[in-house]
């Protein structure tokens, strides 16, 4: 019974109209599926990132209406009428998004899997709080996993691009994030 | 024929002259003081803007025509044999297109742990392979299950394995088979060393001793394990979540599980993360690929995050005991050490290495593999190495306590290493060690110091080829068919021909991860750039001088005097010729240059064989809430010539915060009644995260070690060993009692603080003789 109930609900698409990074998509899915499936399957959008689907390692974030919101757990039904932004749609025309060139730039993407979710979570902060302390951007990152980087450049890339944002010409990341940490006998500075 | 030549090794202000022997056709390592352009300079990798874009394809991301969807059924059961399997109603359902049975594909009945694979499908959708999976009907014969060592371990415990096997065997030294006699010979050898080794320790000053464990640590990649497979024409095209493409390869085209796919192509472009857990196509590798053969359309299958905790591996726990034999004047006389670990199912590969780093005196050290009905474990990151040297610097701090040396002036002692002698003191420096702190729990909140070093062994070796094209129109592309699974290899092997050729980073198109380009290693053992590089190098070598015997030859020059450089033509030793990169491609008549190049297989000998590394960690420990807070990691490393020193950071960052969150949160918790993983998720395994992050600072050593032409060696697994042995030293120089336990929770440093306060107020308590 049971089974049979699960294909029936397979079967019951549902057409709605999704606005994705600005633009407006008339999709046709299943009911049940998440926003997360939709985005990857449907629209071929698979620069958001599938790590868990149980809403416990942020790789699959997005933004509602400028919220980060884990796409995983999102109903896409419940989505239409709201502005959805993926990683796909942080470009600013051809120029990379600050905090995508800061990532870039920085290694802040080492194997690059919960990059997408990240960058999406601090795209929100920084639309919200264009200058957040360290501790803010620590905890507005809280809930995105990153198993390789170990979140220093992560962190800096985003005080980089905050920075970039903000028009303060004169921020400069610390050069050991560019440089590295001085080698024995080189004067650590900020220059 | 090998030719002699003499080169500098060394680093810092510690150089020397050394003649090698290298091979015939290859060049000369980079030396000091040559003037170089990209080598040594921070270079985002050269994958960063299709990683912070989004249209970096892993394998998860694959959608080939026609795709559906692959999922495997797992045994809940702590052992079980399994008795029958019907897939008929299964078979029924709408959607479905295949269904395979682990016992019919792998030939084994048995379900040893709570997760073995029982059944796959394949259906149209993900939700009707589900059904489908629920609609198996598996009939099991449940038999008595243990699921931590010390179950096993017990008189009388359940058997964990099948047949002969016994659940504890000996595998250091390993336990022979078949010829009689030997086993006696070995265990009367055995019975000597421990008097021997026990005497010794009997007759120094001081003896030191403890009994130390650590908990199972999951690789935990973002990316889970799998692979989207598809079949054109009897060649099977897989893309895979891999970190060692051809051992992927061969796996699916040798017979295992009956694939024997006639020609096989792995594409493994972009990869989640993979620690050591990657290396093999396991069991969900073949069963995608033998779903898409039945199927006849391409599979998905890629595991959900339960599978992955249960079932992709892990790094194997530890129970070490330790006693150690030390003299007055600091010098370590010997050292007995037994331990157990469990592999899972098997008993290989659970060893701790406790007795590598320092030179430990005698050594009398038997290890065993315990079978317990777990997920199997997998190479993990240094595998053996930070639970080892967890028990090991423990006693370290032990020992020097005992006859009141420095911590570090004791380390320095008994450690021969020409690089850590170096990198003690700069780690000692930056973590201020001579510092005033509420030490010994002085207070509510207080704070401590731990030392810890690491050992590692990755100058690479053969077994990878490059393949570098310059085009008439002045495009280079340089390809191997190894992986990049985020450390960065592609990024160099593009740095190393840019320099060789003279060209800027941009210039030069990289192309990896594809087993139809040159021969590549596994990344693993840290071997990949040590491997990958040289042969790069030596490719891209060639390649400069068939087109510089060109350009001689269109010009009158002479070609033995000509170099590439700044993206010119260059005559040695004058500047440039005035003729560009670009201009000099134009005079080719044919199309391209082509070279492939084989790495040298040996190394030559070299400054140093191994990487060294110490770290130092600053903790703050709440006597009240039991609450460790990592402040500062200070990772002095070092690994060969460093040729970007932005990967290289990222390599030892990443090592310690796994290596903090090792020291501090995670384990895999076994629920010994059910015989089930309880945490198989992120939510129950708690892993470090942007809160937890301590501050980390890297110091890089450059060092010309002359090993091969790009002196690289690799820089995965060295910054991992230490970590969680500093930290805990650091947790117990702060609350003045040892930990003998990972991870650090808060309810053992709570147990901790107690025991110590207790034995305040019993000051002639006796010491506890368990060996
Ligand atoms: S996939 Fe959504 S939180 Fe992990
Ligand atoms: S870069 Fe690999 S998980 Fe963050």
């Amino acid at each position: 019974m049971e089974q049979q109930d699960h294909s029936a609900m397979e079967h019951q698409q549902v057409f709605k109209k999704l606005s994705v990074n600005g633009e407006p998509h008339s999709v046709g899915f299943s009911v049940h599926h998440s926003l997360l499936e939709v985005l990857r399957e449907q629209m071929q959008l698979t620069g958001t990132k599938h790590g868990c689907e149980l809403g416990e390692c942020g790789t699959c974030t997005v933004l509602i209406d400028g919220q980060p919101v884990l796409s995983c757990l999102e109903l896409a039904v419940e989505c239409e009428g709201r502005e959805i932004t993926t990683v796909e749609g942080m470009m600013i025309g051809n120029d990379l998004h600050p905090l995508q060139e800061a990532f870039a730039d920085l290694g802040a993407a080492q194997c690059g899997y919960c990059t997408p979710g990240i960058l999406m979570t601090a795209k929100a902060l920084l639309e919200e709080n264009p200058a957040p302390t360290r501790d803010e951007v620590v905890s507005a990152l809280a809930g995105n996993l990153c198993r390789c980087t170990g979140y220093h450049k992560i962190l800096e890339g985003i005080d980089w691009a905050a920075a970039k944002m903000r028009g303060d010409e004169d921020f400069r990341p610390p050069r050991e994030a560019i440089y590295g940490d001085p080698l024995p006998g080189e004067e650590p500075s900020d220059a | 024929m090998p030719k002699e030549i003499q080169i500098k090794v060394g680093f810092g202000d510690q150089f020397r002259d050394l003649t090698v022997r290298i091979q015939d056709d290859d060049v000369k390592p980079w030396q000091p003081g040559d003037r170089l352009n990209l080598i040594g300079q921070s270079t985002p990798r050269v994958d960063a803007v299709a990683k912070v874009t989004g249209t970096a394809n892993y394998s998860y991301d694959q959608k080939p025509k026609g795709m559906i969807y692959g999922k495997i059924l797992r045994s809940p059961h702590g052992n079980a044999d399994i008795v029958s399997i019907d897939i008929d109603k299964a078979k029924k359902l709408p959607g479905v297109r295949a269904i395979l049975t682990a016992p019919e594909i792998f030939e084994d009945e048995s379900a040893r742990y709570a997760g073995a694979e029982v059944a796959a499908v394949a259906a149209d959708t993900e939700m009707q392979a589900e059904a489908a999976l629920r609609a198996i009907e598996v009939e099991y014969d449940i038999k008595p299950h243990c699921v931590t060592v010390e179950d096993a371990r017990k008189e009388g415990a359940p058997q964990v394995g099948r047949g002969e096997q016994v659940n504890v065997a000996r595998i250091s030294p390993r336990q022979r088979r078949g010829r009689r006699g030997s086993n006696s010979d070995m265990d009367e050898r055995l019975a000597r060393q421990e008097a021997a080794v026990g005497k010794v320790i009997q007759d120094s000053d001081v003896v030191v001793e403890g009994e130390f464990s650590t908990q199972v640590q999951t690789h935990a990649p973002l990316e889970t394990h799998g692979s989207v497979c598809s079949w054109e024409d009897g060649r099977l095209i897989c893309w895979a979540s891999s970190q060692a493409t051809f051992g992927f390869r061969n796996e699916l085209t040798s017979n295992w599980g009956g694939v024997r796919a006639k020609s096989c192509q792995i594409l493994s472009e972009y990869v989640g993360g993979g620690f050591g857990s990657k290396f093999s196509a396991g069991r969900e590798g073949v069963l995608g690929a033998l779903l898409a053969k039945e199927a006849g359309v391409p599979v998905h299958l890629m595991l959900d995050r339960s599978g992955e905790q249960l079932s992709a591996g892990n790094r194997p726990d530890s129970l070490q005991q330790m006693k150690m034999g030390v003299n007055k004047d600091g010098v370590i006389q010997g050292t007995r050490i037994r331990s157990w670990g469990t592999p899972g199912t098997g008993t290989g590969g659970a060893g701790a290495h406790n007795d590598g780093i320092y030179n430990i005196g005698e050594v009398d050290k038997i290890e065993y593999g315990v079978r317990t009905n777990t997920g199997g474990a997998k190479a993990h990151r240094a595998p053996g190495w930070p639970q080892g040297a967890f028990a090991l610097e423990q006693m370290m701090d032990m020992a020097a306590d005992e006859i009141g040396m420095d911590r570090v002036e004791f380390r320095k002692k008994n450690d021969e290493h020409p690089i850590r002698k170096v990198e003690y003191d700069i780690a000692k420096d930056r973590i201020k060690w001579n510092r005033s702190l509420t030490r010994n729990g002085g207070a509510e909140i207080c704070q401590g110091l731990g030392i810890a070093s690491n050992l590692w062994f990755s100058a690479g070796g053969g077994g990878a080829s490059a393949l570098v094209r310059i085009t008439k129109d002045g495009q280079v592309e340089v390809r191997n068919g190894a992986q990049d699974i985020g450390t960065g290899t592609r990024t160099v092997m593009g740095m190393v021909v840019a320099e060789e050729l003279g060209l800027e980073m941009n210039q030069v198109a990289t192309r990896i991860g594809n087993t139809d380009d040159p021969q590549g290693p596994a990344s693993g053992g840290s071997t990949t750039i040590g491997t990958v590089t040289p042969a790069a190098r030596l490719a891209a070598f060639h390649a400069k001088k068939e087109l510089m015997e060109i350009v001689a030859d269109r010009k009158g020059w002479d070609a033995s005097e000509l170099d590439l450089k700044d993206q010119e033509v260059w005559r040695i030793g004058e500047g440039s010729t005035g003729m560009t990169f670009e201009s000099a491609c134009a005079l080719m008549d044919d199309d391209a240059i082509e070279v492939l190049k084989g790495r040298p297989r040996r190394n030559y000998e070299g400054f140093s064989d191994t990487n060294a590394g110490v770290q130092a960690a600053h903790v703050e420990v709440n006597q009240a809430t039991g609450a460790v807070k990592v402040l500062k990691v200070v990772a002095v490393a070092d690994a060969g010539k460093i040729l970007n020193p932005l990967t290289s950071e990222s390599q030892v960052r990443g090592g310690v915060i796994q290596g903090v969150s090792f020291a501090l949160f995670e384990r895999r918790i076994m629920d010994r009644q059910k015989g089930r993983m309880l945490n198989d998720d992120f939510e129950n395994y708690k892993m470090l995260g942007s809160m937890d992050c301590p501050e980390i600072d890297v110091v890089l050593l450059d060092v010309y070690n002359g090993k091969s032409n790009t002196q690289v060696m690799g820089l995965g697994e060295p910054p991992i060993v230490a970590t969680a042995a500093a930290v805990a030293n650091a947790v117990s120089d702060a609350l003045g009692v040892r930990m003998y336990d990972l991870p650090i929770t808060p309810k053992k440093v709570l147990e901790a603080i107690a025991k110590r306060d207790a034995a305040k107020e019993v000051p002639a308590q006796k010491k506890g003789e368990r060996l």
